[in-house]
């Protein structure tokens, strides 16, 4: 049966310029092909390039920032007084001010703690007259 | 697994010394504020003078703490909008450091806090006053313990 069909195939007439069609068609096709592949090639370039662009703008940004960071530390680094005797005494103004709230502070404390003990003193009493 | 593990510690010891040496560095950004007085006295300036000098104030042994400070920072303003400014930047650095307050004491329309955050590397000890027209922060870090600034108070 199939080799019927095939010789009746092969008797049918071939038309003119049936072959140039093919191959022009086929070329066409190969064509298209390649410049989808172009395409395909295209995208991942274009997204090295943007991730190496990326990442030399990141440096470049973050070198930025650390260096005007530096220079704000700098800034805030410098001592404020050339005169090493006007620092210290500055630096013990500051610190006598630091005491004196804290003695403040204590100086409450203890005055809280004396009433604190003169009433347990008074219970006390009052508590030993109560026992006899 | 075992690595995740690694990133997550080595990004957490970063973490913790960032924070440490955040404390201080918090309050540098005031250095170059308008309206505001910012003051910095360096370790190297508080060495330079003799430490045997006479206390100015008898009775007040500053010596022992002034020797183990790095550092004294001392930011005022008597400008109304910098120091509100000022007054909502200190309590979100002392909220956000690791803080805890010492003292309180509110007198005659004068208000002061001192906080203190102790460290194995850095102790840092900040004191707000707070006069109404005038708002001052004084920062105190160093090697010190709470034993020695309590010193002064002897």
């Amino acid at each position: 049966m199939d080799e019927l069909n095939w010789k009746e195939l092969e008797q049918i007439p071939i038309p003119e310029g049936l072959e140039d069609r093919l191959s022009a068609k086929i070329d066409e096709w190969e064509r298209a092909e390649q410049q989808k592949k172009a395409r395909r090639l295209m995208l991942p370039r274009v997204v090295r390039y943007t991730s190496i662009a990326a990442c030399i703008a990141l440096v470049f940004g973050v070198g930025y920032y650390f260096l005007q960071k530096e220079e704000a530390v700098n800034l805030a680094e410098q001592d404020t007084y050339q005169d090493p005797v006007v620092a210290q005494q500055e630096a013990e103004k500051a610190l006598n001010l630091l005491a004196y709230n804290l003695n403040k502070g204590m100086g409450q404390m203890e005055k809280a703690k004396a009433i604190s003990d003169r009433t347990e003193m008074t219970l006390n009493k009052q508590l030993q007259v109560l026992e006899k | 697994m075992k690595t995740t593990v690694k990133i997550i510690l080595c990004v957490a010891m970063l973490m913790a010394s960032v924070t440490t040496n955040a404390q201080v560095k918090a309050f540098e950004k005031y250095a170059d504020t308008k309206n505001v007085t910012y003051v910095y006295i360096s370790k190297f300036m508080l060495r330079m003078v003799d430490a045997s000098s006479a206390p100015s104030v008898p009775g007040v042994n500053t010596q022992s703490l002034m020797k183990k400070l790095n550092g004294i920072q001392i930011i005022s303003s008597d400008n109304k909008n910098a120091i509100v400014r000022l007054k909502a930047d200190a309590q979100s650095i002392v909220k956000q450091g690791k803080y805890e307050l010492l003292m309180q004491m509110d007198e005659d329309g004068e208000k002061v806090r001192i906080y203190h955050s102790e460290g194995k590397q850095q102790s840092v000890v900040v004191m707000m006053a707070d006069e109404g027209d005038e708002f001052t922060v004084i920062v105190f870090s160093g090697t010190f313990t709470m034993e020695d600034v309590m010193k002064m108070t002897q």
